[in-house]
């Protein structure tokens, strides 16, 4: 506000400590990552956004598949377009971040899954999921009996009331199991 | 995870309770599509208070389906309007016009009424939800702003709490802040955090569980070190006669050989059993004397090392076998945590495309091939099971043949050469022959298990198996050989006056015994040294010079196999305990030697590797590298306590050559004490105390069984519980959409006149989809 554009002020910085898994040094690493992808001008302003094209551009999320709905999921904008401010890349990081508790990341982790934002991974959700992981070229994908397959097995695994989708208690459930997660579902800067 | 469980299913309940706030929504939802169902709200609150979970599936679901299926109504609506044109051309258009306004109305109203109706849930599941107002704020799953707000709440609230109150949890929260802090700073102090997140971001987590592996059993040898260096060698030095000779001659010096060999100055030096002297610590009275100290160095360590290990290996067990194995969730967690976010190299994210996508080709493969399984006739069954006996017996000889092979080494070994190079060969020859073997069969038996026609993960765990037996088991035979050697070796030679040629040393067995560990440590890490550099790194370079030849080619480049790389690990620190008692300063060599694989291993992987074809499970390898571990301690303890307990010390050498064993000199100190305090130490070690001690074991072991069974069948009941919820959801919706439908058929009845239009008066268009939205499969 008062300081510099590059600057954060102390109070916001111990504010964002408070709020956010990070350490007071990811913080400032973050800031520092985050004024690079804005245009010199823009940088006094807290609010301004980072468009979804520009934040997709950092090697921490570019060769992610899933990095349109991480910005989707993290993204304040009434917009819906994915755009990020500071705190949201904040609220990104510090989800991703070491120290962040298996609740956060396996809540966030089903919202990312959530293609159609409904709630619940249905069949189509987990299509997309797996189409995500295996690769989106036609080539690469799971042919149609396969992925036929594949989603009655996860279905049949992990949904325990039986009603055709997975909620996000099932999907806790299951991931709660897998210690890996925690070590995999992590985006450091 | 009886405790997790029943978390779990609180967080159900209470999201349950939520449920009053959702049913106003649904409540006007309904209220908005048809105007006329005066019953309508008083029934649903009474219905719908289990509903909270399905809405948020059930409502964007209508929303999607609605407008494809409308344009199909009214598709539909002429043609089965056909017939009647001729009877009814004066209504027909009427009805027509009427379509259009309803069904469009409703087309419009209800993305208006849902997306609030949604958010309105999204709000009320992620935001205003009622948090533990514990729980830090960090720990909740919303945004910045929401966060604020929370917080702001929360200090609404807190301005009733009295100053004292607050104060005690301002302490808490200081005290939290200032753990958290120092658990950072050692987090941060952990070396090669930078290294291990370029390995995880470029060859996945299962290569950096063994760096972490490995970093961690530096860990463990660095605090062994602490231990030796604070109770056996620290005494040993100070109070040390220097006067006194150690009992043993030196030997002429060779320099270098000496260094491999663990001969001359080595021997001589603190690195060996015989360095250490019974000295009696001035003013430690009778009890205190560095044998004793020595004693409880080695004890304080294995013990150290067992508790750690099996602390390890129980809370890996915990996550994979009790839940995992009772479970099948292998397709989830493929799925689920099958991408790894660490990975920033665009090549690595195609490689773990391809990863991923075999790993599930293979699992889908792996289920066909059970079928294939159950298929095989009876001539084809015997036939494999005959193939599988032969392979096995083959297992069985290579396995005989690698005993024997050591069973010979071991006793050539022994044999007095002339010249440099010679007697280095044939000392070494037992471990050349241990680590040729052991670098050899694991691929042989990789080879063998592909006959077997087992499925693919089975062929990886048999192999692994195989292996981890071999390692265990040649370094258990070389021990025994070794053992029977000294044996024969004391009956020769006790008589009265040794031969001249033999050095007096060769009295002191337990020195041979360390130093012929020694060997094995410092050969396997000359092993691990040269095979980067004469193998790995020339065929690297040869694979990059020459990419076209096709020998070349199917070489390749290496890829990493974990498993293989920590058996090695394990082996090592299996030598340095079993060596540990006779070569005290073995876990310093140990430590240095770690460092070096470390790095070692750092080039080989960044240079010369390519990442593996097939992904590796961290969590579930991470209990199999300890439980393997727990294994090569098992067989230290073992060996030591036969030693300890089964062969007279020398009295040559060594802290305990007053003693006929080791235990003698524990049971002279304790002689020693006042006499109730020995009378309370012979009750604690005798029978007596043996037998209520079982009892007791027995007791508590029994009551946690009965208490885990419990808890499996809580689950599964749970389990139960939840199906039974959702059936009975579903059940409540089907009627309830059942009961919408003949209300609007008769709402529709009451407004037209002509009752036949049936397929119109299932304007309900969009009532079976309410029913299909929830329970398609």
């Amino acid at each position: 506000m008062g300081t510099t554009a590059s600057q954060l002020p102390k109070e916001m910085l111990s504010e964002y400590q408070e709020l956010t898994f990070l350490t007071k040094q990811e913080i400032l690493l973050a800031h520092k990552r985050f004024m690079e992808l804005l245009a010199k001008e823009d940088r006094s302003s807290r609010s301004t956004r980072v468009p979804m094209d520009k934040i997709l551009t950092m090697p921490e999320l570019k060769s992610n598949p899933f990095r349109k709905r991480i910005c989707n999921v993290f993204s304040t904008s009434e917009l819906k377009d994915g755009s990020l401010t500071f705190e949201d890349f904040l609220d990104l990081l510090s989800a991703f971040s070491d120290s962040a508790t298996l609740e956060i990341k396996s809540h966030y982790a089903f919202r990312i899954f959530d293609f159609d934002d409904d709630g619940t991974l249905d069949s189509g959700d987990l299509e997309n999921l797996v189409n995500c992981l295996t690769g989106e070229t036609d080539d690469t994908r799971l042919t149609p009996e396969e992925m036929r397959q594949l989603i009655s097995n996860i279905l049949e695994e992990s949904d325990i009331d039986k009603d055709g989708t997975v909620n996000l208690s099932e999907f806790q459930h299951v991931i709660s199991r897998s210690p890996d997660f925690v070590s995999s579902f992590k985006i450091v800067l | 995870m009886a405790t997790r469980g029943s978390g779990n299913f609180m967080r159900l309940v209470s999201d349950d309770s939520n449920a009053s706030t959702l049913t106003e929504d649904f409540g006007n939802h309904q209220e908005e599509l048809p105007s006329t169902l005066p019953g309508e709200q008083e029934q649903l609150p009474s219905t719908l208070p289990g509903e909270q979970e399905q809405l948020p599936s059930a409502l964007p679901g209508e929303q999607e389906q609605l407008p494809s299926t409308l344009p199909g109504e009214q598709e539909q609506l002429p043609s089965a309007l056909s017939g009647e044109q001729e009877q009814l051309p004066s209504t027909l258009p009427g009805e027509q016009e009427q379509l259009p306004s309803t069904l469009p109305g409703e087309q419009e109203q209800l993305p208006s009424a849902l997306p609030g109706c949604h958010r309105g849930l999204e709000e009320e599941l992620y935001f205003s939800r009622k948090w533990d107002p514990n729980l830090p704020l960090k720990n909740l799953p919303l945004s910045m702003q929401e966060k604020r707000k929370t917080r702001e709440q929360r200090q609404q609230s807190r301005h009733i709490i009295d100053c004292c109150e607050s104060w005690r949890r301002s302490q808490q929260h200081m005290r939290k802040r200032l753990r958290e802090q120092v658990a950072r700073v050692i987090w941060g102090l952990q070396p090669w955090s930078k290294t291990m997140h370029k390995i995880e971001g470029k060859f996945g987590v299962g290569v950096k569980s063994y760096f972490t592996f490995l970093r961690y059993l530096i860990y463990l040898n660095l605090l062994h070190c602490l231990f030796i260096g604070g109770l056996a060698l620290a005494p040993a030095l100070l109070f040390r006669d220097k006067n006194k000779p150690s009992g043993l001659t030196a030997n002429e010096s060779r320099g270098a050989l000496d260094l491999l060999l663990g001969t001359g100055f080595v021997e001589h030096s603190p690195v060996f059993y015989g360095f250490y002297t019974p000295v009696s610590i001035p003013h430690g009275g009778l009890c205190l004397n560095t044998p004793l100290l020595f004693l409880a160095g080695m004890a304080a360590v294995l013990m150290l090392s067992a508790v750690m290990e099996l602390r390890r290996t129980v809370i890996g067990y915990k996550h994979t076998w009790l839940l995992g194995n009772r479970y099948n969730l292998h397709m989830c967690y493929k799925v689920f945590c099958g991408w790894d976010f660490c990975i920033q190299d665009p090549n690595s994210a195609r490689l773990k495309h391809r990863l991923i996508r075999n790993d599930i080709r293979l699992e889908l493969q792996e289920e066909s091939f059970h079928q294939r399984v159950s298929q095989r006739t009876f001539r084809q069954r015997l036939q494999l099971y005959f193939l599988r006996g032969i392979l096995n017996f083959l297992v069985l000889t290579l396995l005989a043949g690698s005993f024997s092979l050591i069973y010979f080494a071991t006793h050539i070994s022994n044999k007095e050469k002339e010249g440099w190079i010679l007697p280095l060969l044939y000392e070494y020859l037992p471990s050349i022959s241990i680590t040729v073997v052991n670098v050899l069969l694991p691929h042989l038996f990789r080879r063998i298990a592909a006959f077997e026609d087992y499925s693919l993960t089975w062929q990886v765990n048999i192999t692994l198996v195989r292996s981890i037996f071999l390692k265990l088991a040649t370094l258990g035979m070389f021990l025994l050989f070794l053992h029977q050697k000294d044996l024969t070796f004391v009956k020769t030679n006790q008589p009265p006056e040794p031969p001249a040629k033999l050095n007096s040393s060769k009295n002191c067995w337990e020195n041979e015994f360390g130093k012929e560990m020694y060997k094995l440590v410092v050969f396997d890490f000359l092993a691990g040294g040269l095979n980067a550099v004469l193998l790995e790194y020339p065929r690297k370079l040869l694979v990059e010079k020459y990419p076209s030849c096709s020998l070349v080619k199917a070489i390749g480049k290496q890829s990493f196999l974990i498993p293989f790389h920590v058996l090695d690990l394990v082996y090592s620190q299996t030598v340095t305990w079993v060596g540990l008692f006779y070569s005290p300063l073995l876990v310093h060599i140990s430590v240095i030697k770690l460092l070096l694989v470390f790095y070692i291993k750092k080039f080989v992987l960044f240079h010369c590797c390519v990442p593996a074809q097939r992904s590796f499970r961290g969590s579930q390898s991470s209990v199999l590298f300890h439980f393997t571990l727990l294994l090569g301690l098992l067989i230290a303890v073992v060996t030591l306590s036969f030693n300890v307990t089964m062969r007279t010390s020398s009295q040559d050498c060594g802290p305990f050559v007053n003693y006929s064993s080791i235990f003698n000199m524990t049971s002279s100190c304790v002689g020693t004490l006042p006499s109730p305090v020995q009378r309370t130490i012979h009750y604690f070690t005798s029978e007596a105390f043996a037998l209520p001690l079982i009892l007791a074991e027995i007791v508590v072991l029994t009551s946690f069984v009965s208490q885990g069974r419990a808890n499996r069948k809580a689950i599964e009941r749970l389990k139960e519980m939840l199906i039974m919820c959702s059936a009975d959801k579903r059940y409540l919706v089907k009627k309830h959409s059942a009961w919408l439908r003949t209300l609007k058929s008769s709402v529709s009845a009451g407004t037209c006149e002509d009752a036949r239009p049936t397929a119109l008066k299932d304007p309900s268009g969009f009532q079976p989809l309410l029913l299909r939205s929830v329970s398609t499969p």
